[in-house]
Formats: structure tokens, sequence, C-alpha cells
């Protein structure tokens, strides 16, 4: 298997607090990779630090045999590395489908010269409809971000990380707080980018869930790796279930 | 009213106009907060009336009072970069009070006597206030067409997606910090072109004219229209530069009538008279619609299929 992405002996600190404590990881392409682990136990400080909101206290990032690690948040999406937010994060103020669009610009923010290039062309927006019905955003792509529910942020999320055609995507929970049926629908999303060969790397506090749709599993507990392996692997692993598993059962 | 009365009541209203749309793209379409357009309006009229006094010409003070403007916002761009949206406000009061300072202080600018400007000449004809409007209005619609393509540009997109929300739009890509400098940039130096044809309109310019009210004036004009629309500010300036007229009786409580109108628009109607989902704005499209509809927008032929198809 072809390595698309090796974090070694990353570290992020913030003060005296080690959110990331030494951590490693490869991932391969066409691979789907989980990480769980308890709240706070530093995956979604992981994604920052891996795509650049944060500069890593220490440790290296490589994607496709490069370091990358302190590359600033827009730099590593034009690498092709795209990450949804836990939060979500919609432009409020614009449709869907426009925020969308804005994210079908990724190579297209080149400052002023920006300014002579139109964001609405038949070819973009093709594409963006394409990616809204992939999502199931259609029924609501006129109306504005603002106004739409939670279910459909989270799948606006996916969408605007498909946009940027991603060599790797990074999904933060994608499926929190959403409906038993919004889950499944979630998760056929992520079967079926999987199908087509995408790398995923899914932070997922559902564990039948990640179980079901991961290749591979690393758990995170106080920022650093305690298990990785198949799912079947980490279900049975004592620490694993000492850390995590166990408080499913308070 | 004389001929020559309603002239110069449009020239300032033009003038102001241009300012109120120079604050909407650091305000309105960057989301940046900036409370000392003034400044900007006035490092722009200082640098024009030194240019002209010392024999340029016009065109070329207004040029450098472009320029000028707009380097000195691309130096407050960076700045911004490192403060939070309450800080950057005050911080921009601050930048107001210095530069009016420094207007009163420096030689160039002929300190608290002020500077008088020349009427300048441009195609064999003495500038007055009918020229200087029809100039204005001029540069009122060249700047419009600009902003409606940078509206629809990448650009555009931008900074309607760091308007809305910076973390998602460095995650798709775009440079926040090169795109937030720019458009203090440019609307400072829009700022700065408003302030050059404000100084040689005047004929006399001294630092009051470029003080802090002057900078809440110009947010009263964009926040009272619509932030974030080309119409709003528009509308907006044209409604402040006209209400001194209409409230002649109330002159001496202007600035309180400003002030009070800020204070109430922002609580009850933020949206501004005509902005954005105003409910104004909303009422005006709904009849307008009666006559003209909609035509479909992409996203709107996609909703529509989505729900007859079945889904
Ligand atoms: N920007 C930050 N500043 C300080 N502490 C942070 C910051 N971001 C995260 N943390 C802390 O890092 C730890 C890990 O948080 P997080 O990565 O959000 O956990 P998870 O996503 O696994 O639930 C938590 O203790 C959190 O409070
Ligand atoms: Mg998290």
């Amino acid at each position: 298997m072809e390595e698309l992405m090796r974090i070694e002996g990353l570290k992020m600190y913030f003060g005296g607090l080690k959110a990331i404590d030494g951590f490693d990881l490869s991932i391969y392409k066409g691979e789907t990779l989980g990480i769980i682990g308890p709240n706070g136990a530093g995956k979604t400080t992981l994604f920052n630090a891996i795509c650049g909101v944060y500069v890593p206290t220490a440790g290296k990032v490589i994607f496709e045999g490069k370091e990358v690690q302190g590359t600033p948040a827009h730099e590593m999406a034009k690498k092709g590395i795209s990450r949804t937010f836990q939060i979500s994060k919609p432009l409020s103020g614009l449709t869907i489908f426009d925020n969308v669009v804005a994210a079908a610009g990724v190579h297209e923010y080149t400052g002023i010269r920006s300014y002579f290039h139109k964001a609405h062309t038949k070819d973009v927006e093709d594409r963006a409809e394409e990616v809204i019905r992939e999502v199931g955003l259609a029924e609501v792509a006129n109306k504005k971000a603002s106004d739409v529910s939670l279910g459909y942020l989270r799948r606006l999320e996916i969408a605007r990380a498909l946009i940027t055609q991603p060599k790797l995507i990074m999904l933060d929970e994608p499926c929190a707080g959403l409906s038993n049926f919004a889950i499944n629908e979630i998760t056929q999303l992520i079967l079926n980018l999987k199908e087509k060969g995408q790398s995923i790397v899914l932070i997922e506090h559902n564990l039948p869930i990640t179980m079901k749709v991961c290749d591979r599993i690393t758990v995170l507990s106080y920022g650093k790796k305690i298990a990785e392996g198949t799912p079947e692997e980490v279900r049975t692993d004592k620490q694993v279930i000492e850390a995590y598993l166990g408080e499913e059962d308070d | 009213m004389s001929s020559a009365y309603l002239y110069s009541i449009l020239a300032t209203a033009a003038i102001f106009t241009l300012l109120a749309l120079s604050l909407n793209i650091i305000t309105g379409y960057a989301g940046q907060a900036m409370m000392g357009i003034a400044a900007f309006f006035g490092i722009g009229a200082y640098t024009a009336a030194v240019i002209t006094t010392n024999g340029g010409h016009f065109v070329l003070g207004l040029l450098a009072g472009m320029l000028m403007a707009g380097v000195c916002g691309a130096v407050l761009g960076v700045i911004s970069l490192r403060l939070q949206a309450d800080f950057l406000a005050i911080t921009t009061i601050g930048i107001n009070f210095v530069m009016v300072a420094v207007f009163n202080r420096l030689k160039i600018t002929g300190g608290t006597l002020g500077l008088t400007v020349k009427k300048p000449v441009l195609f064999g004809v003495r500038m007055n206030n009918k020229y200087f409007f029809y100039m204005t209005v001029v540069l009122i619609i060249i700047l419009c067409l600009l902003l409606v393509k940078m509206r629809r540009s990448w650009f555009g997109m931008a900074l309607a997606s760091i308007n809305n929300d910076p973390g998602a739009a460095r995650s798709f890509g775009i440079n926040v910090n090169r795109y937030q400098i720019l458009a203090f940039t440019i609307g400072s130096a829009v700022a700065g072109l408003a302030g050059g044809i404000y100084a040689h309109r005047m004929g006399f310019i001294s630092a009051t004219d470029f003080a802090f009210v002057v900078s809440i004036q110009v947010v009263s004009m964009v926040v009272i229209g619509g932030l974030g629309t080309l119409r709003g500010p528009i509308f907006g300036a044209l409604l402040i530069s006209s209400l001194p007229e209409i409230l002649r009786f109330a002159d001496d409580y202007r600035e309180l009538v400003y002030g009070l109108l800020l204070v109430l628009m922002v609580r009850f109607m933020p949206q501004g008279l005509i902005g954005e989902d105003s409910p104004i704005w909303l009422l005006l499209t709904k009849i307008w619609r009666r006559f003209f509809p909609k035509k479909k927008t992409r996203a709107d032929l996609i909703a529509e299929s989505a729900k007859g198809g079945g889904h």
C-alpha cells in the first residue's frame, strides 16, 4: 500500500496542556482510517495541527513525500487536504449552492488576479450541482445556509470538502448530533466515497459507525495513541476497553 | 432654492456617497470593523491638496491622494490581522484621532490654520460645484460597475467567505490575510479619492473636516442604508446628506440625531433600511416580483428538480 501521509512525533501544546503529545500515524492511499477516543482526547486538535490551523509544537507531517507541517490552512487545502469542522462553519449569508461554489474556487483565490475571473461559470455550477446531488443537499440548494437544519449543515461541510477534489478528506464527527436516519445516510455517503477510492480520515464518536466504515482505527487518549489496528483488533484491545469503551457501559 | 445652492448640496452628497461606498468595501464586503474612515479621507484630501498647491495637475493630485490613502490602508490592513473585531474598532478610532492631531501639527498640512486649495481647471473650465457633482457621479458609476464585477468574481467570493466565516474560508483555499489587506487597501484608496475631490471642492480644508464625527457619520450612512449591499450605502449617504436640509431646525442637534439614528438602527433594524433581508426591501422585492417574476437561478432549478423528483 502506498503511503499518502505520515505523521511523526507530532506535539501540540497549549501552554501547559499537552493536547497532542507525541503522535505517529501513517495514512495509506484509498484507505478509510478512523480516529476514536473520548471527548477531549485531542482528535479535533490533531486535525487542526495537521491542516495548518495550528502550527504544531513539534513533529512532522509528511504529505506525498514532502514535509508540510506548519503550512497555513489555505495552502493545505490547495495541496489536496480538505477537512470538515465538527462545529459546522456555514457561510450563513450565502445559499447552500453558493457555499459549495465558494469552496469550488480553491485554486482561484489568487489575490488581486481573482478579480478578473468570474466565479459562477458553467463548469463551476455543473460541478457544484453534481456534488450537491451526491451529498443530498439538492432540496435546499437555494436556501440560505442560516435557514437549514444541522443535518444539512453537516452535509454542506462534506460537500465543500469534496468539491475541492481532495486527495485526502478529513471528516470531524460528521454524524454528531444527528438522528439515526440521518446518521445512516451520512454513513452511506462515506461508504460511497470509499467505494470510489477516496482516502478518508474519519473522527467519529459513534463506535458502531466507525467499526462499520473504517479499514483501520487509531485510538487516542489524552493526546497519545493507545491502540491501532483493524476494527476487530481495536474492539478487543484491553487498554481501549478501559480508556474508552468502558465509559459506554456506565 | 438657487441652482448654485442645490449643486453645493449635491456635490457634498456625491462625495459622501463615494466615501460610504469605500467604507462598505472594508466593513460591508470584507466584514472588518472600521471606525476611522475619515482619517483616510483626510490623507487623500491633504495629499491631493499639497500636490495641486505645488503646481501639480488636479488629476495627478487625486491619483496621489488615492495612492497615499491606499498605502496607509494597507498598513492598517496588516495591523488588523493581529486584532479581533472589537480591538480593531477601537484601533481605527485611535488612528482617526492620531491623524487629526497629525494634520493639526504638520507644516505641510498648514497646521491648525488649514490649507487653502485653488479650484482646479479641468478640460479648460474652472471647476465649480456643478462640475464636482457630475465628476463625482461619474466616478460613483464607474466604482459601482467595478463593484458589481467584483461581487461576481472569485475576489468577491473570497470577501463574502471571509465576512461570513474566516475559518471556513481558509479551509477552502482563501488566504484570509491577503484579502483582508487588499480590502483595507482598496477601501482606503477610494476614501482617499473622495478626499481629494472634497479638498478641491471646498477650497479650504482643516483637520476638523476629518474628525471622528465624520467617520461616525459615514458609518451611519452605511448602516442605515444597509451594510454589504451596493444600494444601501448610496441610499444612506443621500438620506443623511439631505438630513441637514430637512432638519434645518435641529441644526444644533445634528450629531445627536445621527447618533440616535445609528443606535436605533443597529438595535431594531441591523440590516438597514433597504439592506439584504430588511423588511422594507423584502416588501419592495415582493411588489416588484408581481410585475417582473424572478429569473430562476441554478440553485432554484436544482431545488425544484429535487422536490419534483419525489425525493
Ligand atoms: N485552542 C485551544 N487552546 C487551548 N486548549 C485547547 C485548544 N483547542 C483544544 N484545546 C484543549 O485540547 C484538548 C483536546 O481537545 P479536542 O481536540 O477538541 O478534543 P476532541 O476533539 O478529542 O474531543 C481539550 O482539553 C481542549 O480543551
Ligand atoms: Mg472534537
